[in-house]
């Protein structure tokens, strides 16, 4: 398990999605090895400095221009403060990113080149015809599912093969088919293997019809395609590459298409990609302007477009497009993808570049990912051991057989039941030599003990684990009203290692806070306005235009004082300071303001559509002091000052990236004047600002920041300045030159504004709180109980980091902390060396340390470690991880703040590689899919964040709080169950083996069966398998009720409890016994007595079968109706088919059973051979479960006696999770 | 199996058929069933369960023990090996060639005494043991749809080496189980007066009426190079032929007993019977025993004590078991479900590690 995987390329097993991450990450790389580390930012803004409101002049560069909001990276917005993307760069290491977005502004400077004709596709617009005829691209169709009608039964056997369990099924039928080796019928020797092919085949059917079904649907949508001049109707399966299609509002794209004009003048259009990957926020798409104005009614538009193969990336697209002996380059901001909507925009109209599977959607359409579970690794094992068992077995047959045929040697020849002479023919028959003859009987007896590997396990435990997520996914506790999602299983094959979890990887931001920003304080040129004093309820500022209300969606607190403030306009220093900070909050920034009707017609609502929830509230905190953003064009942005509007050109806009971890935009002013407004991270800003400036502000400053940070709240700093007309000139001619150079646009871009931003004069700083998500401290209490160590890895600073780790009762107050925040490897080592030492020191005063809080009078100190990115830089990937690894298994809590996403998986594989504890990560962005991959278990949230960190996990759900359910219930149960499972299937078909053995010895070692042979083969799949399924599916040990009382239950599963190589060799020892009872018994009674083969051998089926039962009976815990159905059902069933088996003429223990179960023999066996293979089971279990109860058998006495509650009560007063009951 | 489709179509496309606008609550349905709280009964090994458990076994077991031994006990069996004494003193260092012989004379008179009264019907076995009827080569050895229609004559693919004489036509019945038919006779009688031994109902009725045919004749039977055992009258049909019909329902251990027929008259104590052996069958060549066996029945079978004493002991093992556990319990009580005993409780560091 523990295996050493390159950090680049994060997990191998999403095969599919992993691409999708990959392959920018990669691209990044290589572009930054040549020469400009840590590039990924690129500025697309072109913007131009002439000025000015007419719509020709932004028109010439709209083409280009804002790239900034299509794609950028999440974290941009919210300037420095959001550090959740911290580059390699700037921690001086590899300058390596995890998600696909960093690639995508080096994908626009390098669609500028040429692309090479082998590697483009052509398309002809308007013409499909010429677009087709040379290569046919793919139609529109989709076809989601995997099998047609005729294909269906070749594709779905060859793909079943691939399981290697299915392969050994294989053999073992078609050794049977050789006639020296048919020891059972050709016939049903095929039948396990036709069973379990045909119930998959059925199941991949149904799945199958239904995307059969879907993709019917899809395929008959309409759309309006240009035919003859005309829009006409078509169905999207008939779209082909090269047609010009036009969307309206809120109608999903059929196919990919490069946007050609659309009803804004501008060529903007808004397109939401919440199918694509989950970002429900408005996306900007622009058409050039060179085709913006053709009306494709009338005129007909030649073009051609150039453009690259189909691929994945639904973040990046390169093309050239050829219109009127133009050339143009186009980017992923001038494609909309399948699958999206355009909102916002009443029409669009595009040509069909990728249709049909190879759509970027399509192409991402990526299936669960697939892990394999602890358990069955371990179970792994018991399958070897298993094996060379049967080999065993075979062995000692073949060994007898030999020395029996070497003893009988002579005799051979006229045996009467031997007899190899065939007289009639003058020759051996049957006989190839003694070699030969044992080699037969080792593989004839590899065909008869076949199920000692229970291929049926394999079976049984997918159906188990479809069950398993069945009640998972309805499980009303796990559903999240607010995102209205239900709890998913993206991968079934781990369900069991939820119980089994030792550390859990949390991010921050989205996972255990909200991700709902509110914007809270602000500190403006050293005046800290807190509001705490006086905070009134809001209000909610609105405006008044053209007899109609403006109101922004959403309200903010506001100070009273700032409020006068703001609202007064003097001109004093301290209000210009006001005026500029506010006005820096609605401008620099990269939101859309969305003008919705409401109910009230006189009111209209305005809604800032934006990528970082952090500059949403900044904008809509502005607006509640009465700067409110209206309006936002390309070239200019207009804002509701105190009742006025204003307007300000964007003269140039500087993308936050992280290596600047900073933004700027640069306006014009009404009054002519330029100013440079900049926001960003605290480190970031204050690296640039003027010296000269006024040393106390600064402090005051500081000193606020400090203050909000420790109170968990994420800051910014807000800073300006006004540029002079030279140095405007100056700024403007680089500008334009970066963007439009060709090669290394972005590091030009990056200078570009490097030299803009500085001597800024700091206006303040705001401060935004992340609220807790509901029932986190709760959530966290109860892991730390079950044993479980929680780790926080977080991009946000240390005090922020600190600061939540309080409230969500990460840190407490008793803790010891270790902060470990160092620059160099050397100083990194004496930390660690130094905390190692200290954390031996307080663990050993302390005597013991329990960090688990289960006894809460007895607390040692516990410690915390929090370490910091800079300083995992030199701490991963070298030596010193042993050294941080020995750290941290001491402490209590570990908190890793600033970490970059490469990181957070680095720190997952530093435990997962040296523990063989189960580990979970849990995340919702783009930032934590390395670490969600990377874990045993990766767990997404489906929250604000889209769904990159949903496609790459295996469970996910709608809350943090979630996980307690996830693990310490369903876990629990799941694990208990899968653990009995695995060892009852083993019990279950080696007693059978075992019988089957015991018998060979007493037909000199030759392979008869005494059980009929349709009864061997029945019973793995009829006779014994559904009891334990159903009891796979709905076995519960313990209550809800009671697991979330006792967290500390969970152990169970973290201890191996249910299933480990003890338990194993006691159930062979048992299953040893009961063979041996439930055959010798029957031998002995029956020894020299006239019993026919088929009789004794159905007593030993029915024998083996309610044997086997009963077993599951005693060990079922909780009975309801199904169990008793299918457990009394099971052996029914067995009772039925024996008679019919034995009431067919032509199969040798004809109306055996009809005979043999007239005597009284006959039943005494049966109840003695039972009854005496239970004993011991019996007599261990109650001894071992009375006198050495484990934790989970007190609680479930206490459970059913009810002893739980009084004392349960008193003792540990456990914070209530309630229902999805949020705001 | 493959879990992949039902998730993968979510991803795609297919998602924009959903309209995010007209929200459909996806909270799932409440039931008992899917929140895995259905009604259920949680049983526990309590003490006074597993006691009352064992008592209640015992109680069962021990009374059918002494019925079953007390049966047995009452069951009278006569069994008389005669392998070895019916071989004239002559041939006994060549039993082989004696039996083999066609000439020697195969009869051997033995006379025994009735120990007990024993009822009608004395059912009269042949037992032979080290037989392995059980033998996968002698068990495949059959044809049963030859045995059952005369249609089926020519299916012998299974017979082999015992399918066709050498001029290719087929045996009937074919196969070593046939060919291997036991041929010892029995003649008893009691005071000079025959003992009539009836052979009545001594196959199934099962076998008779659908397994082996009422038109189908013995065919070429023990004809080939080696006479494997008895021969059969050509003219009575398989389902008349009850000696094989026995013959050939496999015994299922080396040792085993056949059902010769039924003396349908009571034997006193002490009454001198004298039986006259034709000892053809050949079990000397592997070392086979052959007895005769006169045995009367009761309800558990045949004579064996095993499961009398088996039972006895089970049901004894159960009794004591359930006195050890009440003295346990006596000795050494556990409150159930104290949550004192909890690791976490016991032990505050336990949990750890």
């Amino acid at each position: 398990m523990a295996s050493e995987r390159p950090l680049l390329i994060p997990s191998p097993r999403i095969q599919n999605t992993q691409d999708l991450f990959t392959v920018p990450v990669l691209l990044d790389l290589f572009k930054s090895n040549s020469g400009r580390p840590g590039s990924f930012s690129g500025m697309e803004t072109k913007n131009p400095a002439e000025n000015s409101s007419s719509v020709e002049g932004t028109l010439n560069s709209s083409s280009s221009r804002r790239s900034i909001l299509s794609s950028r990276s999440k974290a941009s917005g919210g300037g420095g403060n959001s550090t959740r993307e911290v580059s390699f760069a700037d921690l001086g290491s590899k300058p390596v990113r995890h998600g696909s977005r960093g690639a995508d502004s080096e994908g626009l400077s390098t669609s500028q080149k040429e692309i090479s004709d082998e590697d483009a596709r052509l398309i002809y617009i308007n013409d499909p015809v010429k677009t087709n005829e040379k290569f046919e691209f793919a139609g529109n169709s989709v076809r989601t599912s995997k099998y047609s009608f005729i294909t269906f039964l070749p594709k779905n056997i060859f793909e079943q093969f691939h399981r290697v369990a299915y392969i050994y099924f294989l053999v073992i039928a078609v050794l049977n088919q050789l006639p020296q080796l048919a020891v059972f019928g050709r016939g049903v020797s095929v039948l396990p293997l036709a069973f379990v092919l045909s119930v998959t085949a059925i199941k991949d059917a149904y799945e199958d019809y239904r995307r059969h079904r879907s993709d019917r649907i899809e395929n008959n949508r309409l759309a309006s395609v240009l035919v003859n001049n005309q829009f006409q109707p078509k169905k999207w399966k008939d779209i082909r590459v090269g047609e010009i299609i036009k969307i309206h509002a809120s109608e999903t794209l059929p196919c990919d298409m490069v946007l050609l004009s659309t009803s804004d003048p501008t060529g903007v259009a808004y397109v939401q990609t919440v199918n694509l990957d989950g970002e429900s926020n408005l996306k900007t798409r622009y058409a050039k302007q060179e085709t913006l104005f053709k009306t494709h009614e009338k005129e007909e538009v030649v073009g051609l477009i150039k453009c690259e193969k189909p691929n994945r990336n639904i973040y990046g697209f390169q093309a050239n497009m050829e219109v009127d002996g133009k050339r143009l380059s186009l980017g992923p901001s001038n494609i909309i993808l399948r699958g999206c909507e355009l909102k916002n925009t009443e029409w669009g109209i595009g040509v069909a570049v990728y249709a049909g599977r190879e759509t970027k959607a399509m192409l991402n359409n990526s299936g669960a990912p697939s892990k394999r579970s602890r358990l069955e690794t371990h179970m792994n094992i018991e399958i070897i051991l298993l094996s060379l068992f049967l080999i065993t077995l075979c062995t000692v047959v073949s060994a007898c057989a030999l020395a029996w045929l070497l003893r009988h040697k002579q005799e051979l020849n006229n045996l009467p039941y031997y007899r190899k002479w065939d007289y009639s023919r003058k020759k051996d028959y049957n006989y190839y030599g003694l070699g030969w003859e044992i080699f037969f009987t080792f593989l004839m007896s590899v065909i008869v003990f076949q199920i000692m590997i229970p291929i049926s396990l394999y079976i049984s435990m997918e159906l188990v684990r479809v069950g398993q997520a069945y009640f998972m996914i309805r499980d009303t506790k796990m559903y999240d009203e607010a995102s209205n999602s239900r709890f998913q299983c993206r991968s079934l094959n781990i369900n069991e290692d939820l119980g089994q979890i030792k550390y859990v990887f949390s991010d921050k931001t989205g996972t255990l806070t909200e991700n709902k920003m509110e914007f809270q304080r602000v500190s403006i040129w050293g005046v800290d306005y807190s509001g705490a004093k006086s905070q009134i309820e809001p209000v909610g500022y609105s405006v008044q235009v053209e007899g109609k209300v403006i109101k922004p969606k959403m309200n903010v607190k506001t100070d009273p004082e700032l409020l006068q403030l703001s609202e007064r306009r003097n001109d004093t220093k301290e209000g210009r300071h006001v005026f500029d900070f506010f006005l820096a909050l609605a401008a620099c920034n990269t939101i859309v303001p969305l003008v919705t009707d409401t109910s009230d017609p006189t009111v209209k609502m305005i809604d800032y559509q934006g990528e970082s929830p952090d500059e949403q509230a900044l904008v809509y905190a502005a607006a509640a002091y009465g700067f409110m953003l209206i309006e936002r064009t390309s070239g200019y942005i207009v804002i509701d000052i105190q009742g006025e509007r204003q307007r300000f050109n964007v003269l140039g806009l500087h993308e936050f990236d992280s290596d600047r971890k900073r933004m700027s935009v640069i306006l014009g002013c009404p009054d002519k004047s330029v100013k440079v407004f900049v926001k960003g991270a605290d480190t970031s800003m204050f690296g640039v600002i003027d010296k000269s400036l006024n040393k106390n502000i600064l402090h005051a400053t500081k000193s606020h920041l400090h203050d909000y940070s420790s109170l968990g709240l994420r800051t910014l700093v807000v800073g300006m300045r006004e540029l002079g007309a030279s140095e405007f000139e100056q700024w403007h001619s680089s500008f334009e030159e970066a963007s439009t150079a060709v090669i290394g646009r972005a590091a030009l871009l990056r200078k570009v504004a490097n030299a803009v931003e500085n001597n800024l004069c700091i206006l303040g700083a705001s401060a935004i709180e992340d609220k807790l998500q509901q029932g986190v401290p709760e959530a966290i209490e109860s892991l730390r109980i079950a044993g479980i160590k929680v780790w926080v890895l977080t991009g946000d600073k240390q005090e922020t980091a600190i600061s939540i780790g309080y409230s969500s009762k990460l840190l407490t107050s008793k803790m010891t902390q270790i902060v470990i925040n160092n620059n160099s490897k050397e100083s990194c080592r004496k930390s660690l060396e130094d905390a190692i030492v200290m954390s031996k020191k307080l663990t050993t005063v302390a005597g013991v340390t329990d960090n688990t809080g289960g006894s809460s009078e007895a607390s040692p100190t516990p410690v915390a470690l929090i370490i910091d990115g800079t300083s995992l830089v030199y701490i991963l990937d070298s030596e010193l991880e042993e050294q941080l690894f020995q750290l941290a298994s001491k402490c209590s809590v570990v908190l890793c703040c600033r970490v970059a996403p490469l990181q957070k998986a680095g720190i997952v594989a530093l435990v997962k590689n040296r523990t063989a504890d189960m580990t979970l990560a849990i995340g919702d962005g783009a930032n934590d899919v390395s670490m969600i991959q990377m874990a045993d278990v990766g767990v997404g949230i489906s929250g604000q964040e889209g769904r990159q960190a949903v496609m790459a996990s295996d469970f996910a759900m709608g809350q943090f709080r979630f996980l307690v359910h996830l693990l310490l219930v369903h876990g629990h149960w799941n694990y208990q169950r899968m653990g009995y499972m695995i060892l009852y299937n083993f019990y279950r078909n080696a007693v059978m083996v075992f019988v089957l053995f015991w018998f060979v010895l007493f037909t000199a070692f030759t392979l008869t069966t005494a059980i009929n042979e349709w009864s061997s083969m029945l019973y793995s799949i009829i006779y014994t398998s559904l009891p334990t399924i159903v009891v796979g599916i709905l076995d519960k040990d313990l209550s809800r009720r009671t697991l979330l009382k006792y967290p500390q239950l969970y152990g169970a599963g973290q201890r191996h409890e249910c299933y480990n190589a003890k338990l194993f060799w006691l159930t062979m020892v048992d299953t040893f016994w009961q063979s041996v009872a439930i055959f010798f018994i029957p031998l002995l009674a029956y020894w020299g007595s006239s019993i026919d083969i088929s009789s004794l051998g159905d007593l030993w089926i029915l024998a083996v079968v309610i044997l086997v039962n009963l077993h599951l009976a005693i060990d079922v815990i909780r009975w309801n109706w199904t169990t008793h159905a299918v457990i009394w059902g099971s052996i029914i069933a067995t009772f039925i088919c024996v008679i019919i088996i034995d009431a067919l003429p032509f199969l040798i223990g004809y109306w055996a059973i009809f005979d043999v179960a007239k005597t009284a023999t006959f039943w005494l066996c049966l109840l003695a051979s039972v009854i005496v293979g239970l004993i011991p089971r019996f007599v261990v279990k109650y001894l071992y479960q009375y006198y050495s109860p484990c934790d989970v058998q007190i609680a479930r006495e206490a459970e059913k006696f009810g002893t739980l509650r009084e004392v349960g009560d008193v003792q540990i007063e456990m914070n209530p999770i309630l229902g999805p009951q949020r705001r | 199996m493959s879990s992949r489709g039902a998730t993968s179509s979510s991803g795609g496309p297919q998602l924009g058929t959903s309209d995010s606008s007209t929200r459909i609550s996806k909270k799932p349905k409440y039931s008992r069933f899917t929140q895995q709280e259905l009604p259920a009964c949680k049983p526990i090994l309590t003490p006074g369960w597993v006691i009352a458990t064992f008592i209640a076994v015992g109680i069962v077991f021990i009374p059918i023990g002494l019925a079953s031994l007390f049966a047995s006990q009452r069951v009278v069996e006569i069994v008389h090996r005669y392998d070895e004494e019916c071989v004239p003193p002559i041939f006994s260092s060549n039993q082989l060639a004696y039996i083999q012989s066609s000439i020697t004379n195969k009869t051997c008179t033995k006379n025994f005494t009735v120990p007990k009264r024993m009822k009608g019907p004395v059912y009269v076995y042949y037992q032979l043991d080290n037989f392995y009827q059980n033998h996968r080569r002698y068990v495949k050895s059959r044809s049963d749809t030859q045995l059952r229609s005369k249609a089926g004559e020519l299916d012998i693919s299974t017979c082999k080496p015992e399918a066709t004489t050498g001029n290719n036509s087929p045996i009937v019945p074919c196969g070593l189980i046939a060919w291997s038919l036991f041929n010892d006779t029995y003649g008893f009688s009691m005071k000079n007066k025959v003992l009539n031994v009836s052979k009545k109902n001594i196959a199934w009725k099962s076998d008779q009426e659908h397994k082996f045919g009422s038109d189908v004749y013995p065919k070429n039977f023990q004809s080939g190079g080696l006479i494997g055992g008895g021969k059969l009258d050509a003219s009575i049909p398989l389902s008349e032929q009850v000696d094989l019909i026995v013959w050939m329902r496999t015994a299922a251990l080396p040792t085993f007993r056949k059902l010769y027929g039924k003396i349908e008259t009571d034997l006193e104590a002490n009454d001198e019977i004298t039986v006259v052996i034709q000892n053809n069958y050949n079990t000397y060549s592997f070392g086979g025993r052959k007895r005769l066996v006169l045995s009367t029945t009761s309800w558990i079978g045949g004579k064996n004590d095993f499961l009398g004493i088996a039972y006895l002991t089970v049901g004894g093992f159960c009794m004591f078991l359930a006195i050890g556990f009440i003295l346990l319990y006596v000795i050494k009580p556990r409150p159930l479900g104290d949550p004192a005993f909890l690791s976490w409780n016991r032990n505050p560091s336990g949990i750890m590690n």
